[in-house]
């Protein structure tokens, strides 16, 4: 159990709650005592309190115990009395802008303070501000005097007449006069026959004590012996004492400290006071306190103790009860029982007998209450809770008091508010007394009056309350001391703002609640900025402004009054960690070129193992043509050089950042460079080793002063507006002009051209760097790093007029330019292209001829089409010819071809390799990479469909299906070509019929047919294909004399088409049965935009391996005469056929032809052999011929029928077929058999000679039998044909 | 009646993954940092609090003037300092919000919150956000 005495608390009201005395003196007594620079007051003060004084003390019971500690308060009569509540306002305010200032240049002082309250969680940080004590004793002092407590009421007086004065007994007599006396007495409140005890001062350096002593009998024998006291003063003769341990330097509030207090006081005077101090306090005013005490017991007691008083009393009370109900209910005289029963408690409670305080405090509070006096009734409560703590009783009841105390003052509005406040700071001390720091911050939240600067200081210390609870509330600490803060702030305590916002920064620091942190910044910046600390504003200012998550009016208050901030200290900041822009580091590129040139930024973003893969073919035959070439390097170039990246004299190496602001409103961004620091070549050891010192200590002063720095280098700076929310890429290069080293050390920009934001690219020291990279291992800033080499040349080359949108199957003639700005020439040139399918190079004699004329039919047609072939073969990389060299100023121009083969995005990479003459450079050979996009929209669904004729055996009808899929662009269908050398193809319409309006409008459908003939007879092509060049060309717009045929065999023509080719392979590559169409369009010239003659656009669609044989290898024909008259009545007729039987595969077919007859009687479906040519109908020589399983017709050996039999049952005259009912035969490929067939016909009629069947096979083993979707044989059924035998007249 | 409501998610280590302002009071200039200011404050009694009841929804926890905190306590809360991993921890709920608004709420939360979800990044689905909103008008 804790000593309650020991207690801040018990400390406190040992102090505060002590027996007054009351001085009196004459001024001659106060000049006496000035001489020490001390009022007689301060003097006497510093021996009131006795820490061992051992008194005994007997009150009510007849036990006596003993104090050991006692204490005097002294006041003069004229301070007795209520203290003036504006004065005291005055006088705290002043108070606490003091202890802010303090306070404030203490924190200044020391800027490292908020580091260490980091450690406040752990540590023991337990001081809380000591001002914090001194402010609470003054707000207790305020409410002193008030006539309702007892223990502020004088209990003896002391009046002190200096030898000097005239007629000493009378100065006596007229200082307790009654009209001086303080109100207290004067008004009842206290009894006016207070104990008087008379001090007669004399001075030692006014004369000799005999006056004094002559006096002193004279005072013993008017006011009697005990009461008489004397004391002497100021004995030192002539020079001023110092005193070694000042006893009066506490009591002293204004004293300076060269002023020598007590000067004139020896050692004598000194123990003169101290026994003067003693003798009263323990022979006069304990005693008397003790006399008093027993009496207004033995008074109590008999009035109010016992069975009969109690009852009396209540019903007193109850009859009184509706008397005078003032707000303070009744007055009390000090003769009333009210009265006494609270001096009585008092004086108990001074005299530490706190079982007798609380049992007549219990008495009248029951009585208060009663009455209604609320404010007395307060009082006791409060009372009562304090005699519970210092006697260490309930808990409980302690606080149940003192929370009913403070309420109850609470409730008697702006007249109990100071009396409210004390009560709760002694509440609140109990509360910490029993280390409830919790409760004690709810008190102090609840003492939080209308005052704002009593409660700034109260919250304050609610925080610290919240801090020393355990375990310790840091966050309620926080935010406690923002809200102090806050009202700091309103009652203009500036300082103190700042000071509790720093310190709820430590708790705050480092959390993600971003609200509270923008808040906290946002207002010590401004606070800072009001007091005129601009540095240390724009440091907190600077944590605000990446407030996205703020609206947009508050980044606009964050960032104006940031600026403005700025603006006032009237220089431009540099600083390190600018939040504003926001700059992706994840973003960083760096671009430079080495070997490796870019011919656009685009090329530079794409990926480097697409390039690799481009370039392995050009570039592994540079290095294994010179297999010292490696050797050779690293004889040129030290290791170290060799591990970081190599960069050219003259040449740009970029970086490209991203920045984005976090901000809706837009911020203007000025001056954006690389920091960079270049060293040229010639003594490079040395260089290294200055540069790594003085990195060292100097670095922010190397990133400031960047931008006068050196001639060497040249680089490029930017200014853009950021808007709210954007993001922009910014490219910012360095130029180094000289050989050396270039290291990009960061970037830097100006936010509104005053705040200077760095970003060091990679946070190791540099130190490290060369450390590491003696070790040989790689850095991560040796991206970073390069080693500048000397000039050498680069190509530019940019593909002239490259559209960016274009149509499916446009076709472009392009021109690659090639430049060479440097003097030495380049040699060895190659290049190569991701997509044939799209773009091809061209021959150079291409570049003199104009685009779409080039196209088209010349009369030596012969010569381009066998270097076409040549060229597709050695595709891969394009070898421009021996002796081309790039140099000066005049273009080297090569055409290519584009064409855009199918719709979607296409991006197309070049890569173009060249080497130098000049062999003593590092770099031998470089590459070019271009890369473009191109965006290709679908045009023209072509599509083509065979079928096979009916009329000869090799011609097949095509029909043509060509949909306009663009929304509003017009094509005219111009030419259709089809390639293979051994197809003829022909219109079967007049074009004028086919397309009325030339033209395919957008949206589009039509459909139109050709013949097409295969013209080579032989069955065997391949080897001809070169030779024969039986192409052939349709027109399909109607003739007119300027229109010419597009040269389909012309190099660029055919090299997209081998290309095509290989795209739409399909399986069964090298079946002869396909056929290769071209169809080429034009766009309508110029009929949308008249004023913008668009060079004409020619567009091929090619659509390849268009199937013509769908049944099967093989394809027949009957052929025979039509119509025929013959004589029935000689005999029957007998008809000779003749069946074509084609082998259209590459394989020996196995045929056999069975013909049948009807297995039925009836039908008309006779299956004779029939030799007769049938009719065919006008319209249609083909039809569809179902697949071959299907077949049903059962073919069977038949044999002749007997011809009368059938004749009369059937409704169409039966024929025969005779001759072999089945033949069997091996056919060649590619041949052409004839079988000759004979029918006979015994009556004229029309006959369909459809009933005979082909089967054929393939043999198993032609082919391995992996092909799986290739029937192996099959069965076809005869085509109808008609034949038609009329009677001969 | 005019209501004034803040939502807040905080996961463990006091990170605020979500937020939301979701009173139909009119809204004041500070509303948003006195909210995040009292909840954060709120904390120091849920931590203590939490560990001595076995109810998950604590009604009340504290106040600030006539502003209430209100906390839903997830059993992540409990899981995490015992490391046996898990998504959530602490939810304040400000206001008169019910005890069925946090509860439903959590429930989106455990469904919408993946095994793919780092502890402490924010919540910015904005599907959640309005899922959120519409609970809340509903309930307030």
């Amino acid at each position: 159990m804790m000593d309650p005495s020991r207690t801040p608390l018990g400390q406190m009201l040992l102090d505060e709650i002590t027996p007054i005395l009351m001085l009196l003196s004459t001024p001659t007594v106060e000049d006496s005592c000035l001489k020490n620079g001390l009022t007689f007051l301060q003097m006497l003060s510093p021996f009131s309190s006795f820490n061992n004084i051992d008194v005994p003390v007997r009150t009510a019971s007849d036990q006596p115990y003993r104090i050991h500690k006692f204490k005097l308060r002294l006041f003069y009569a004229s301070d007795v009395r209520s203290p003036d509540l504006k004065g005291a306002k005055e006088h705290l305010k002043h108070v606490i802008t003091e202890a802010g200032e303090k306070v404030f240049s203490e924190l200044t002082s020391d800027e490292e303070e908020i580091d260490q309250h980091q450690q406040l969680a752990s540590s023991e940080y337990r001081n809380t501000p000591s001002w914090f004590q001194l402010l609470n004793k003054e707000l207790v002092r305020v409410v002193s005097f008030s006539d309702h407590e007892a223990f502020d009421h004088p209990v003896a007086c002391l009046l002190a007449v200096s030898s000097k004065d005239e007629q000493p007994i009378n100065r006596f007599v007229d200082l307790f006069n009654t009209n001086k006396l303080p109100s207290l007495l004067n008004d009842g409140a206290m009894d006016p026959k207070i104990s008087k005890h008379y001090l007669l001062v004399h001075d030692n350096q006014d004369g000799h004590a005999d006056r004094a002593s002559k006096i002193l009998t004279e005072m013993r024998s008017t006011f009697g012996t005990s009461n008489c006291l004397f004391l002497c003063i100021n004995s030192t003769p002539d020079a001023p004492i110092k005193h070694e341990e000042n006893p009066w330097a506490a009591f002293v509030s204004d004293a300076s400290p060269s002023k020598d207090l007590g000067c004139f006081l020896n050692i004598d005077d000194i123990s003169e006071i101290k026994d003067l101090m003693q003798d009263l306090s323990s022979k006069h005013i304990i005693p008397n306190m003790e006399q008093n005490i027993r009496v207004l017991n033995q008074q109590v007691s008999a009035s109010r103790k016992g069975f009969r008083n109690q009852i009396k009393n209540l019903w007193w009370r109850k009859g009184k009860e509706d008397g005078a109900d003032s707000l303070n209910g009744p007055m009390y005289n000090y003769n009333s029982i009210e009265s006494q029963i609270r001096v009585l408690g008092d004086y108990a409670f001074m005299l530490w007998d706190y079982e007798l305080a609380l049992s007549n405090y219990r008495l009248i509070s029951t009585d208060y209450k009663i009455d209604k006096a609320w404010k007395r009734y307060a009082g006791v409560q409060e009372m009562m809770g304090l005699t519970y703590f210092m006697s260490d009783q309930s808990r409980k009841e302690a606080e149940y008091c003192m929370e009913n105390a403070f309420n109850t003052y609470l409730k008697l509005g702006l007249p109990g508010q100071q009396n409210a406040t004390r009560c709760g700071l002694w509440w609140v001390e109990m509360l910490k007394a029993w280390d409830q720091y919790k409760e004690a911050a709810t008190v102090y939240f609840r003492i939080c009056g209308e005052d704002i600067l009593h409660s700034a200081v109260m919250l304050e210390q609610a925080s610290y309350c919240y801090l020393l609870s355990r375990p310790s509330m840091l966050r309620k600490y926080g935010f406690h001391l923002v809200l102090s803060g806050e009202q700091y702030k309103k009652c203009d305590q500036i300082k103190h703002a700042i000071r509790t916002y720093r310190s709820a920064l430590s708790v705050f620091k480092g959390t993600t609640w971003s609200y509270i942190c923008d808040h906290v910044h946002f207002h010590i910046g401004q606070w800072y900025a009001s007091l005129g600390m601009y540095d240390v504003a724009v440091k907190h200012m600077m944590e605000v402004l990446a407030c996205s998550h703020q609206s947009k009016s508050m980044q606009e208050l964050f960032v104006g009054d940031f600026l403005k901030i700025v603006e006032k200290t009237g220089r431009t900041f540099e600083v390190t960690k600018l939040q504003l822009p926001v700059i992706n580091v994840s973003s960083l590129k760096v671009i430079f070129e080495d070997s490796r040139t870019f011919g656009s930024p685009l090329a530079a973003n794409t990926r480097e193992s697409l390039w690799r893969s481009l370039e392995e073919e050009m570039i592994s035959s540079f290095s294994a043509a010179k297999t010292n070439w490696l050797e050779l390097q690293s004889k040129l170039v030290s290791r170290k050089n060799s591990q970081s990246n190599v960069c050219v004299a003259g040449e740009a190496v970029n970086v490209i950042i991203e920045f984005k602001n976090p901000l809706q409103i837009a911020i203007p961004i000025s001056g954006v460079t690389l920091i960079c620091k270049h060293s040229a070549i010639t003594d490079e050891v040395r260089l290294d080793e200055n540069k790594s010192i003085v990195e060292d200590d100097n670095d922010i002063d190397h990133f400031k002063d960047m931008s006068s720095n050196n001639s060497s280098i040249l680089m490029s700076e930017v200014d853009f507006l950021l808007g709210g929310g954007e993001t922009t890429m910014v490219q910012l290069s360095v130029t180094p002009r000289v050989e050396g080293t270039l290291e990009i050390l960061g970037v830097r920009w100006k936010l509104s051209g005053t705040i200077v934001g760095f970003l060091k690219f990679e946070l190791s020291l540099p130190k490290n760097i060369v450390k590491s990279r003696r070790k040989g291992k790689r850095s991560p800033n040796d991206k970073f790093k390069f080693m500048v080499i000397k000039s050498i040349p680069k190509l530019q080359a940019s593909i002239n007029s490259l559209p960016g949108k274009v149509y499916a199957g446009d076709l472009w003639q392009l021109v690659l330019e090639l430049k060479n700005p440097s003097e030495f020439p380049v040699k060895n040139l190659k290049m190569k292209i991701s997509h044939p399918r799209f773009l091809i190079i061209g021959n150079q004699e291409d570049i003199k001829s104009e685009f779409p004329a080039c196209l088209t039919k010349k009369i030596d047609s012969g010569q381009s089409d066998a270097h076409a072939n040549h060229s597709i073969l050695s595709d891969t990389v394009f070898l421009f010819p021996e002796g081309t060299s790039v140099q000066g100023k005049t273009p080297f121009l090569w055409p290519l071809w584009f064409r855009a083969a199918v719709p979607g995005e296409i991006s197309l990479y070049l890569s173009i390799y060249y080497e130098m003459e000049d062999i003593s450079s590092i770099i031998k050979y470089r590459t070019l990479r271009l890369h473009y996009n191109v965006q290709v929209l679908p045009s023209l669904d072509v599509s083509f469909q065979i079928s096979p004729s009916r009329l000869r055996i090799h011609e097949f009808l095509v029909r043509l299906d060509v949909v306009n899929k663009t929304s509003s662009e017009c094509f005219q269908v111009y030419q259709l070509s089809s390639i293979g050398h051994h197809w003829q193809i022909s219109l079967l319409q007049p074009p004028d019929t086919i397309f009325p309006s030339q033209s395919l409008m957008a949206g589009q459908a039509i459909s139109c047919f050709f013949t097409l003939k295969n013209s080579s007879k032989l069955s065997t092509s391949e080897d001809n294909l070169s030779t024969m060049n039986v192409t052939s060309d349709v027109i399909l717009v109607p003739q007119s004399s300027e229109d010419l045929l597009y040269d389909v065999n012309s190099a660029s023509l055919v090299k997209f088409h081998h290309y095509e080719r290989l795209q739409q392979e399909l399986s069964d590559e090298g079946d002869l049965n396909t056929v290769d169409f071209l169809l080429i369009s034009q766009t309508l010239k110029s009929t949308n935009n008249p004023g913008f003659s668009d060079p004409p656009r020619v567009m091929s669609h090619h659509a390849c391996h268009s199937c013509i044989a769908s049944t099967g290898p093989i394809s027949w024909l009957l052929d025979g005469p039509q119509t025929l008259h013959h004589d029935f009545s000689e005999s029957f007729c007998e008809i000779d056929l003749k069946m074509h039987l084609y082998n259209s595969s590459g394989a020996t077919v196995f045929v056999r032809i069975d013909t049948s007859d009807s297995a039925g009687i009836g039908g008309h479906t006779n299956s004779f052999n029939a030799v007769q040519s049938a009719i065919p109908d006008n319209q249609a020589g083909w039809h569809y011929v179902p697949p071959v399983n299907e077949l049903k017709v059962t073919t069977s050996n038949v044999l002749e029928t007997q011809p009368g039999k059938a004749l009369p049952l059937e409704s169409a005259s039966p024929f025969v077929w005779s001759g072999s009912s089945s033949t069997n035969l091996h056919l060649e490929p590619m041949s052409l058999v004839e079988i000759p067939l004979q029918i006979c016909v015994f009556t004229p009629g029309t006959y369909d000679l459809s009933n005979y069947a082909l089967s054929w096979k393939l043999p198993s083993k032609v082919r391995g039998d992996s092909n799986q979707t290739k029937l192996r044989s099959g069965k076809c059924q005869g085509y109808k044909h008609y034949l038609t035998v009329l009677q001969s007249i | 009646m005019a209501t004034t409501a803040c939502f807040i998610i905080v996961s463990r280590n006091d990170i605020p993954i979500y937020e939301a302002e979701v009173g139909v009071a009119a809204k004041r200039e500070d509303a948003a940092q006195l909210h995040q200011f009292i909840l954060h404050a709120a904390l120091d009694v849920v931590q203590d609090l939490a560990w001595t009841t076995s109810a998950m929804y604590l009604k009340s926890v504290d106040r600030f003037n006539e502003l209430v905190v209100s906390v839903y306590v997830t059993a992540g809360h409990i899981l995490f300092t015992i490391r046996l991993a898990l998504l959530l921890s602490v939810e304040v709920v400000v206001a008169n919000c019910l005890p069925d608004l946090a509860v439903k709420i959590n429930i989106q939360i455990q469904t919408l919150l993946n095994p793919l979800y780092l502890p402490g990044s924010r919540i910015t689905s904005s599907h959640f956000d309005t899922k959120v909103r519409a609970l809340a008008r509903k309930y307030l």
